[in-house]
């Protein structure tokens, strides 16, 4: 018998979005004794081996048995099943001390009244048990994590489980917190309990079996923990062990001498929800959604800013961060940006700036000074041949040092080509300086500032004057110096954009159904081919006069009408 | 219309002359963006490390914009505050960052600086402390006057921003 036990019985966390009150557990238990043990063995055999099957088998079912020894019932969330204890406990007014136990004492009489409870061995304690509270302890000593003996449970354990796992308890999660007060300085021993502990409000719930002899019901000692259920507000339900779901019943062993052996079977029989309703559910979901998407475009608004057809738009949010390394301190970068052929920026953008003067701190072995000048930059490009390989705008910059005696100096020229992939990118720029050879130009330098400084800029690229084939600056001396850091944010936006996501999109979606990898190549060629046609067909149908394109849809209409 | 949504921490600042600092910040967007939920300023509490001097605020910043338009992108402007003994304050640092455009979790180090007086000013700061603030905050994120400005460099903020974003790629928009 031994394989067929599920000895799985760690607990199992199921989420929904349906309110919990409708959890419904069917509970079924049963005791193992040896003529059901042999009985089930014989039946098995004989099921299996029907065509023998002479065998008279009447005598041995556990027809007979049924009465005390097998239980089946329906569970509902905190649904409250008295024990045989708790029935003879609460008749007796006595014994009620709190409203909880005077409200169970009238139910219990309105039970005997009637006729009777509906279950015998399988009883709950719910959440507002007092059971519920006690059982963290009990677990707490009963089950050790650790193999060892001795160990006792640690300072934190106690305090976890002296902890009511109760949502009322639960103030520390209002966000009603006066400003004035956010520190308690002085807390109290019950805020100490709830807020030193983690406290995830569960609401508990356990179902418990009296497992005793027939006859011998109502003892404590023979109460059973069968089902714990677990959940907290939004959705999540924890069942301990886990429901069944057509697998082996779980063994339960009772204490004591006799330790009979009883199998229990866990179902979900919550109702489900009907086709119709899960529909309109769906549908109503969907209708938030569309309200949702309305308010919002009632805030914003629909459209969006697009460039014109056959345009890049090209965006940079950048900042020039730090100058690092160089030789005088106040130091300050003057830049431009340069826009090749096939650009253009709107007349409002400025296309230059100068960071204010900083005077520069030690940062391990070099000088720093930190500008964070932000700087944005929007171009436009349009090309109208294809096969021409774009050339990016380009920013040019120059770091000057100011001293006290206001002399000025060069530090350094360099240059910042902008980059083509969108997206983050810091980039540090080495520089240098044109030197003149000599210890007269040194010491000009040094006692009244002043230090060469190039015509036109743009010669630290490729000069703009420069027609040739061969860029040669043999014989021009320069010195290296510092470095500057750039952080630039790139975005590119485009109206082909749009066609190239979704194509990839579609092209994703066929690819799935296609399933193998052998064609996809010749399909990906095959697909762009198309879109390329298409785009073609649009650009023509646009550039076609407005009164033609109207009459052939009104010409459709009528014919699809 | 497209969604911004900009979810992290100011984690902390460091490299400034001396640690107990706060900041206050803001954040700045064009106008045809639109705050759908979520602080847009605000301000840290005086953290004085115990070691180190890296001052840690962890200070939650949690935004949802809606935007019609590129321009404008958000960015971040940050001043950063020194709190002493006696419980008055002193500017140590102004700074400024964009917001990355592109998804995915950044981290940002945000350099920082303050505005120099004259001398005399310089010299009355380093025995009474104060200094010269910025009149209109407004310059730490435009940068039309600032070479008008004599600064100093300070310290750096650090920046966690995981940034999601939804339909900009509908609007044929890469980042």
């Amino acid at each position: 018998m031994a394989d067929t036990w599920n000895t799985d019985t760690g607990e199992a966390v199921y989420r929904s979005r349906d309110a919990v009150k409708n959890l419904k557990v069917k509970v079924r238990i049963e005791k193992v004794t040896s003529t059901v043990a042999l009985s089930q063995h014989l039946q098995h055999e004989v099921l299996s081996q029907q065509n023998r099957g002479a065998i008279e088998l009447e005598t041995l079912t556990s027809q007979g048995q049924t009465g005390d020894n097998e239980e089946e019932l329906v569970v509902g969330w905190q649904e409250k099943l008295f024990s045989q204890y708790e029935m003879e406990l609460f008749q007796n007014e006595a014994a009620c001390q709190t409203p909880l136990d005077c409200q169970y004492h009238t139910e219990v009489n309105a039970l005997n009244k009637a006729k009777g409870r509906r279950n015998k061995r399988i009883f709950t304690y719910t959440d507002h048990d007092r059971y519920t509270q006690y059982l963290a302890f009990h677990q707490m000593y009963s089950n050790d994590i650790l193999t060892t003996t001795k160990s006792k449970p640690t300072f934190l354990a106690e305090r976890m489980a002296s902890l009511t796992h109760r949502r009322s308890d639960r103030r520390t999660v209002d966000c009603s917190i006066p400003k004035s007060k956010i520190i308690n300085w002085e807390p109290t021993e019950e805020f100490v309990k709830s807020s030193r502990v983690v406290n995830n409000a569960m609401q508990t719930m356990h179902i418990m079996g009296d497992l005793g002899p027939p006859g011998r019901l109502g003892v404590r000692e023979n109460e059973c923990l069968l089902i714990t259920i677990k959940t907290d507000g939004i959705g999540t339900i924890i069942v301990k062990p886990d429901f069944n779901k057509g697998k082996e019943p779980y063994r339960i062993v009772t204490e004591g001498e006799k330790r009979e052996v009883w199998c229990l079977t866990v179902e979900n029989v919550s109702t489900a929800l009907k086709a119709d309703e899960k529909h309109r559910e769906q549908m109503m979901y969907k209708d938030l959604y569309v309200r949702h998407k309305d308010y919002l475009n009632s805030l914003v608004g629909q459209d969006f800013e697009m460039p014109p057809v056959g345009v890049l738009r090209y965006m940079v949010n950048g900042e020039i961060v730090s100058a690092k390394g160089f030789e005088y301190d106040n130091l300050y970068i003057h830049f431009f940006m340069e826009l090749p052929n096939n650009w253009s920026s709107l007349s409002s953008q400025s296309l230059s700036g100068v960071t204010q003067i900083c005077q520069t701190k030690t940062l391990g072995k070099e000088n720093v000074a930190f500008f964070s000048y932000p700087f944005s930059f929007e171009a436009f490009y349009m090309c109208e041949k294809e096969s021409e390989v774009p050339q990016w705008p380009v920013l040019y910059f120059k770091v000057l040092s100011v001293d006290f005696w206001q002399r000025y100096r060069t530090e350094g020229y360099g240059y910042l080509l902008f980059p083509a992939i969108p997206g983050k990118h810091i980039v540090t720029c080495h520089t240098w300086r044109p030197l003149q050879t000599g210890t007269v130009s040194a010491l000009k330098r040094f006692f009244i500032g002043g230090s060469p400084e190039l015509e036109d800029q743009s010669y630290v690229r490729i000069p703009g004057t420069f027609k040739g084939e061969r860029l040669s600056r043999f014989g021009f001396h320069t010195e290296t110096t510092g470095s500057v850091t750039f952080n630039l944010h790139c975005i590119q936006q485009a109206r082909v954009f749009v066609d190239a996501t979704m194509l990839k999109k579609r092209r994703q979606k066929f690819f799935d159904q296609l399933g193998g990898f052998s064609q996809q190549g010749a399909v990906c060629t095959i697909l762009e081919a198309f879109q390329r046609a298409r785009r073609r067909m649009q650009e023509a149908r646009e550039s076609l006069p407005r009164d033609l394109i109207s009459a052939t849809s009104q010409l459709q209409n009528e014919s699809s009408a | 219309m497209a969604e911004l949504h900009i979810i992290g921490q100011i984690v902390g600042a460091s490299g400034f002359p001396q640690s107990s600092l706060f900041c206050k910040w803001g954040v700045h967007t064009g106008g045809a963006w639109r705050l759908l939920s979520g602080l847009k300023e605000g301000q840290t509490q005086v953290d004085i490390p115990q070691t180190g001097d890296m001052a840690f605020w962890s200070h939650p910043i949690d935004l949802h914009y809606a935007t019609k338009g590129l321009q404008g992108w958000p960015k971040f402007h940050l001043q950063v505050w020194h709190q002493d003994l006696f419980g008055r304050s002193q500017l140590y640092g102004y700074g400024h960052c964009h917001v990355p455009s592109s998804p995915g979790r950044h981290r940002i180090s945000c350099v920082t600086w303050r505005p120099l007086g004259s001398w005399q000013e310089q010299f009355t700061q380093m025995f009474v402390g104060g200094g010269l603030q910025l009149r209109n905050p407004d310059l730490i994120y435009s940068g039309a006057d600032r070479y008008r400005l004599r600064t100093e460099a300070m310290g750096t903020v650090e920046l966690e921003l995981g940034v999601i974003m939804r339909h900009f790629d509908k609007y044929g928009v890469e980042n």
